[in-house]
Order: C-alpha cells, then structure tokens, then sequence
C-alpha cells in the first residue's frame, strides 16, 4: 500500500519542484520575484499575440 | 410661427456615441464552438501546469510549531495577550472595542459601522480558558483561581514583572527558564500554556467551535500573529509587503500578478506610509473600477479607442480589404464604423 500511494505520489507530482528559496530582482524600489516576472512577460506576449496574429479567413458562406 | 420652429432639431453624429446602420455583408460567428473551444484550452492548460509545477506546498505555520521553534518567542508574546497589550487586544472591531482603532475615510469607518462581530478578549481566549481544559492539574488550577482573585492593579503588577523579566528567559532541554521575579501565579500559567501549546492542545483548545468542522482559525491565526516568528518567515519570503505591485507566493512559484494594480498603491505615497493604507486603496480601487464601468458615458476617455485606432490594427485585413476595394471602385476611404458586424449563430 505504501509503495503504491509513492508511486502515486511519483505519477502526479510536479515534474518540476518549485518550492524551496525564491529568486528575486531588486532595481532601485522595484523588487519582484522572478516567477512573477515571468508571468508579467507571458501576459504581455498573450496580449499582443491576441492583436497580432490573424484571423481565420472566412469562406463563402457570407450572408 | 416661423418655418423654423416647425424644423425639427437634428442630432449631430458622434462617432463615441452614435452608430452608423450597417449596410454590407454579415459573417457568421459560432460564439458556443468558440466558448467550448476555450474551455477545453484553458483544462488542459490548467491540468498540464498542474502536473508540471504543481502548487505551493509549505508546512502550515500552528502554535504547535511555533512555540516549538520559538518557545521564548510564545512566552513573550503570550504574556502580552493575558496583560491585554498585544496587537490582537488593541485591534479593534471586529474583534474589540479599541477607541480610535479603526482605520475611517472621509469620516467613515467601516469597520465601526460593523462593530465588534468576533469578540476576543485575549486574556481569557487565548490563556486562561484554554488552560481551564486542564482540570487534572490542580497547580494550573490553583493558579488561574489566584490571578482571576486578584485586583487589577495586583495582576498589573505580575504581568509586567513577569514581561520584565521573559525578556531573559531562555528554553534549554525542554524547560522554559525564566529569571526570578515577583509575578505571583503568572509564571506557572506561562510554563502550562507553553507546555500545552508544545503538544499541540492549544491548537485544538482555539479551535475549538460551535461548528461540527472547525474552520475558523481567526483565534490561533491572530495569536501567531502578535508573534515575531510569523512575520519573520513571512520576511525570509518576502512576503510581507516589500515586493513591488503584486501579490506574491512562496518559494518560485508565482503570484497573482494581475492584481498588480490593487497592491502597487502600497508603494508609492502616501499610501505607503498612511496607516490607513487597506482602506485608502480600496477606495481609491473602487473610484478606478466605477470610472472603467462607466467609461462610454465620459466624454474624452470614451473617445481614446478612436484616437488611439487600436482597432485598425486588430481588423487590419478587413480595413486593407475595404482599402482595396474602394481603390478599385473609386469609393472614399473607409471610416472607423466600418467594420463589418458579425451575426451570432449558436
């Protein structure tokens, strides 16, 4: 039962094990973790990739 | 009466409030495949992140453990709950009656408004009640029944002997050592309490509830709280308020960035130094969220999106298509209303 409940453990954990000291950035006032940093660049690239990429083309089932 | 008056008055078009009658092609739009095509995206975005970073994982704090790492630490903060100085006793609503102690806006104070809902008084709470769960220690016992007989100014007297005197104490082999003084009963009261916390039954004498599931924790969490030991581990994590405009996690993992807008006013003045800085930003917070509800009714910052024509970006191909064709026709050039309305089919 137990090696069960480990390899379980094994399964559904994180593959990549993010507790442990953070990482943090200091310019002047501004001090934010790395984490967050990376979070702000992905929103910022999902926004402009929301404006920048294209369409779908429609057919010709226009009415 | 002059032909004038028979004339009736027509309403200049504006662009910000007014809409053309669209009169070209409609295109179909499945807005349900869309909606289901977004969920399904964001599940298994949800599980595959899951899987790969997990979430934060870090062994909750509890008086157990506090007073176990730091058992002088909980002394010296224990004292000060029976002697009625800790910051829970002078919080305020809800929790007491503190005068002055509610933070107010404009003369408004909330928390006042709400009154004392979750009454604590630290003294009885947070240590004589618990160590009356104690009935098989007639020393305890003896010891509550001779502080709770005392005068005022006589436990005033103990306590802050005792608090003179926890300032040296020092926790060696399992003992709490405290250095000698006239605090009567108060220093058998500490040694139980911390005793008792050290097992852990003072996380389960807090807890204890009317609800057949405890999930108030205000009574333990407010206790810790008064504590150094929280807040220096909140420190080591940067977690207590010194991190710029976010809200933060522990360890790597990310916070809820997107609330940037919310905490960045704890920064800057002078929110940043005001005592009252909780209530001051979420009124300013509430200002910020009415002006974006109701930006169509302003004039000037409802026009920003035509000005700024972000949206020429956004429908670039539909504005180079009607380019195109008008070129080829010989048409005007297209205007900001016209892009093409979509019929919704579900």
């Amino acid at each position: 039962m137990q090696t069960l409940s480990t390899a379980l453990i094994q399964v559904l954990g994180s593959v990549f094990n993010l507790t442990g000291p953070g990482h943090y950035i200091n310019w002047g006032f501004i001090q934010l973790s790395v984490a967050n940093l990376i979070v702000i660049i992905l929103m910022v690239i999902v926004f402009f990739a929301a404006i920048l990429i294209p369409f779908r083309r429609h057919g010709g089932d226009d009415r | 009466m002059s032909a004038a008056t028979h004339t009736k008055k027509v309403r200049r078009f504006n662009p910000d409030r007014d809409v053309k009658e669209w009169h070209g092609k409609y295109l179909p739009y499945d807005l349900v495949k869309e909606g289901i095509i977004a969920v399904v995206v964001v599940s298994l975005l949800t599980v595959g992140l899951t899987v790969l970073f997990g979430s934060p994982d870090d062994t909750p704090v509890t008086v157990k453990s506090w007073s176990t790492a730091n058992p002088v630490d909980f002394v010296q903060t224990a004292i000060t709950e029976l002697d009625g100085s800790s910051g829970t006793a002078s919080y305020g609503p809800p929790y007491n009656a503190t005068a002055g102690a509610s933070p107010s806006i404009l003369g408004v104070s909330p928390a006042s408004f709400f009154g004392v809902h979750h009454p604590i008084d630290t003294a009885n709470d947070f240590v004589i009640a618990p160590l009356k769960t104690l009935p098989s220690d007639p020393k305890v016992q003896a010891a509550i029944s001779e502080y709770n007989a005392a005068t005022p100014q006589q436990q005033a007297a103990w306590t802050t002997a005792y608090e003179k005197a926890v300032a040296n104490a020092t926790y060696t082999n399992g003992t709490l050592k405290v250095p000698a003084g006239d605090y009567g009963p108060v220093g058998t009261m500490m040694a139980s309490l911390a005793s008792m916390a050290r097992s852990g039954a003072l996380d389960g004498a807090l807890m204890s509830s009317r609800q057949f599931y405890g999930t108030d924790y205000t009574k333990p969490l407010m206790l810790i709280a008064d504590g150094t030991y929280l807040a220096d581990l909140g420190h080591a994590q940067h977690l207590s308020g010194d991190q710029w405009g976010m809200m933060n996690e522990t360890g790597n993992y990310p916070g809820q960035a997107w609330l940037w807008l919310y905490t960045m006013w704890y920064q800057v003045p002078p929110f940043k130094t005001s005592a009252n800085a909780d209530l001051q930003v979420w009124g300013l917070m509430m200002v910020l969220t009415l002006l974006l509800a109701l930006v169509p009714f302003i004039p000037g910052l409802r026009s920003i999106p035509r000005w700024t024509r972000l949206y020429r970006l956004i429908w670039r191909q539909h504005y180079r298509d009607l380019a195109a064709g008008s070129a080829s026709s010989g048409r005007s050039p297209p205007t900001a209303s016209s892009v093409p309305p979509a019929s919704v089919s579900t």
